[in-house]
């Protein structure tokens, strides 16, 4: 049974050249399948990774009750106070918490791709802040000075944006800023900032000592229960309590999710396309090799040999198609840089990332549709019927 | 049997292959089609956009507000037929995730501006002169179940009242609609003077202004006197026309429209593959039919038309199916989604440009076959076994 499968699926595979063209438009067909998943799940999965990387359980963002996003909290110096001297906070060197309320607001930038004027978030910031984000480095220039209106840029604003190279100036109502520096955080959220000295900040938008959101680093990401309990006893506190990493899974996971759920349909009925032609090259191969397939048979060859061996080429058709669109992808797509609106209202920078278990995905895909598509014209060489053939 | 006939036979030969070609090329249409129709309700700020209409925002950004005493000011410039202001309001309804998008307006300009909203004379009275009332787009009226007489609550993530609650009552008093399927009928305003008088904070701001300009000639130069009456002041501004402006929000969310070309162009290219070797192998197997045609005396330009007619006969049943599939699917889906997307439909322009594929389609998987139909020789042909 094994050798005469063997020596089908020889056969068939050495017959493809009579066919080329079919066999050729199905692996095309099915690399391109292929391809369109792998595009939407790497576009997806580096969002997701730009996201989920910026979220620390350790670190409690605070905002307004209700407010659902910094751009729309506001808080007192009172809630500051009360802030921090809450229990579980961490605590630095001199004794005290690692505290950093913080402005945020929205100033255009110039996207490179469109030249059209995007949201951008600008922070304003204490000395505490650097040490809220794992891994941050001024990697060109300075940090600002407190006090001057300066700014320090993420790396990946300047990737994509226009105008905030080293040394240039841009315009904020009356005001001109200098960009000083520019630092990176590995790849997080924050690379997609700029950021800025929170008094000069407070200052030009007549903020007096407000801030939008106050971040503390907690003992352990258990304390956030203890946080929280003490805003909710607190009459004086009307705040939101949530972990960065909750914080922003619920402001920005609506996009990768809605990535997904575009991206898995299109390339499924995409796919039924390209089913409808490994189906029909199948038909043909199994057509054209009618009489064959009966000489076979006559002369002791199984019909399950016949059904393998179509079988066979038909996956191994599938499969070289979907190695090819996966390869193709990765060429084209891993690391591609891209942003969007994200669930802060501003602009978030993200790499496309073609992932092991995207490529396997997609390889498995196409593998379906080369079962699918061989399987009806394999029953159909294993029937073929001996004698009509012959009589012919 | 004429040749019509003879077309459809040639196409319905293997029953299978045939069903299997109309069903790869149906699903390319049905992509195209729902694709092709999200993506121009998505647009729709952009054709909508009226060719007179400006919008003047914060030059820091548009989410940045601006003196209220601004709204007077551009008043004076020449060439400036009408002026209204707004400001988002952030809304939600009971609960953070019932998002209500919400303005507040200065209601006779704000409708003297956007002639495409309609609603009954006595409601249109009712919303000028009641200052608690809400007007509801019909779509947002539909997704709440809200009808006029309701009184209703509804909250703000950003702004405060005076007295630490977030919360305004209003009383809908008027049900709007565009005149048009396009026009966005989602949202919902109210007075401007009734918000700003109990801010705790942000008072006498606005967030944008809407000009009508006397002529869409004009719309440079009354933009450039505009932002040059706010020059170096704190609250710079920037006015672009509404369908530019429109349309760099949409570049926000990235480059759309070039996702949309990749998808279809690579659903394309695979039907262009698997139809057009088909049907070069399919036209091959008749080659000897074709040789005993051209011998009953069907000149080749009779021959290249029945096999160009057979595959534009084949792209445009998939396509049609496809398509009509893709209008019943849209159609479905238009009123679960009215109050994200409003105005869901197949548009007119989609339908066009997907019946001008189909029969690009057919040319191209056809005209190989078909050239090599016509140079079939009927000694060659018929002598081959």
């Amino acid at each position: 049974m094994f050798k005469q499968t063997l020596a089908v699926t020889a056969l068939n595979i050495k017959s493809i050249p009579h066919r080329l063209g079919l066999s050729l438009a199905t692996v095309f067909s099915i690399a391109l399948v292929v391809a369109v998943l792998m595009g939407f799940l790497a576009m997806a999965n580096g969002f997701r990774a730009t996201v989920s990387g910026s979220g620390s359980d350790s670190i409690a963002v605070l905002l307004r009750a209700g407010s659902q996003a910094e751009l729309n909290s506001g808080l007192s110096r009172d809630d500051a106070r009360l802030v921090e001297i809450a229990p579980g906070l961490a605590t630095n060197a001199a004794g005290d918490p690692v505290l950093s309320g913080e402005m945020y607001v929205i100033v255009d930038g110039i996207k490179r791709s469109s030249q059209t004027e995007a949201n951008l978030p600008l922070r304003g910031v204490g000395a505490q802040a650097p040490a809220l984000r794992d891994g941050f480095t001024i990697t060109e220039g300075r940090m600002f000075e407190p006090g001057a209106a300066e700014l320090v840029v993420g790396e990946s604003v300047q990737r994509e944006f226009a105008g905030f190279d080293l040394g240039d100036t841009i315009r904020l109502g009356s005001n001109t800023w200098t960009v000083v520096g520019t630092f990176s955080t590995g790849g997080s959220i924050f690379d997609s900032e700029i950021w800025t000295d929170i008094g000069v900040l407070q200052n030009l938008y007549q903020r007096g000592t407000t801030v939008q959101s106050i971040r503390v680093l907690l003992e352990s990401p258990e304390a956030i229960e203890a946080l929280r309990a003490y805003v909710a006893d607190e009459p004086r506190l009307n705040l939101d309590v949530s972990t960065e990493r909750e914080y922003f899974a619920s402001s920005s996971g609506q996009t990768s999710d809605f990535i997904m759920v575009l991206g898995w349909p299109l390339a499924i009925s995409m796919a039924i396309g390209a089913l409808a032609g490994a189906w029909n090259t199948m038909y043909s191969s199994v057509d054209t090799r009618t009489r064959e397939i009966a000489t076979l048979r006559a002369i002791g060859f199984s019909g399950g040999a016949a059904f393998a061996g179509t079988m066979i080429e038909s996956v191994v058709l599938a499969a070289i198609g979907g190695l090819i669109g996966a390869v193709a992808s990765y060429l084209l797509f891993n690391g591609v840089s891209a942003s969007t609106l994200g669930g802060g209202f501003t602009q978030i920078v993200f790499s496309f990332a073609v992932t092991p278990q995207a490529v396997i995905n997609g390889v498995i895909l196409a593998i379906i549709v080369g079962f699918l598509g061989g399987l009806i014209p394999a029953l159909r060489a294993a029937r073929v019927p001996l004698l009509a053939v012959h009589t012919e | 049997m004429n040749d019509a006939t003879l077309v459809r036979k040639g196409l319905f030969r293997k029953k299978m292959r045939a069903v299997l070609l109309i069903l790869s090329i149906l699903i390319a249409f049905l992509i195209f089609g729902v694709l092709g129709a999200f993506y121009s309700v998505f647009t729709a700020g952009v054709d909508v956009a009226a060719a007179n209409r400006l919008v003047t925002v914060n030059r820091i950004n548009f989410t940045m507000s601006m003196p209220f005493a601004y709204w007077g000011r551009v008043q004076q410039v020449e060439g400036v037929d009408n002026v209204t202001h707004a400001s988002w309001f952030g809304g939600y309804y009971q609960e953070p995730r019932n998002f209500v998008q919400s303005f507040a307006v200065d209601p006779e300009s704000y409708l003297a501006a956007y002639p495409e909203l309609v609603m009954p004379e006595d409601q249109r009275q009712a919303f000028l002169t009641n200052r608690t009332c809400l007007l509801v787009g019909a779509d947002l009226a539909g997704q709440f179940s809200w009808s006029v007489g309701d009184r209703i609550p509804l909250l703000s993530n950003i702004w405060q009242k005076r007295d630490g609650s977030s919360s305004w009552d209003f009383d809908i008093c008027a049900i709007f609609d565009g005149n048009e399927a396009t026009v966005p009928a989602n949202y919902a305003m109210f007075h401007y003077d009734y918000y700003n008088e109990d801010l705790a904070f942000n008072n006498d701001q606005i967030g944008w202004m809407v000009i009508n300009t006397t002529d869409p000639s004009v719309n440079d130069r009354v933009a450039r006197e505009i932002d040059n009456l706010f020059a170096n002041s704190p609250a710079e501004t920037e006015t672009s026309t509404e369908a530019a402006f429109n349309q760099a929000f949409l570049e926000q969310f990235g480059n759309i429209a070039l996702i949309l070309v990749l998808v279809i162009g690579a659903a394309f290219a695979t039907i262009l593959m698997i139809v057009g070797t088909t049907m070069v192998m399919a036209i091959n197997e008749r080659t000897k039919e074709i040789a005993v045609m051209k011998t009953l005396g069907f000149n080749e330009g009779r021959i290249f038309g029945m096999v160009l007619s057979e595959s534009i006969l084949l792209s445009l049943i998939g396509g049609l199916i496809g398509l009509g599939l893709a209008t019943l699917m849209v159609t479905g889906a238009a009123a679960a989604l009215a109050g994200f997307l409003p105005g869901l439909s197949m548009p007119l322009s989609v339908v066009l440009v997907a019946i001008a594929l189909m029969i690009g389609l057919g040319l191209v998987t056809g005209i190989v076959p078909a050239i090599n139909a016509t140079r079939i020789r009927i000694v060659e042909a018929l002598g081959k076994t």
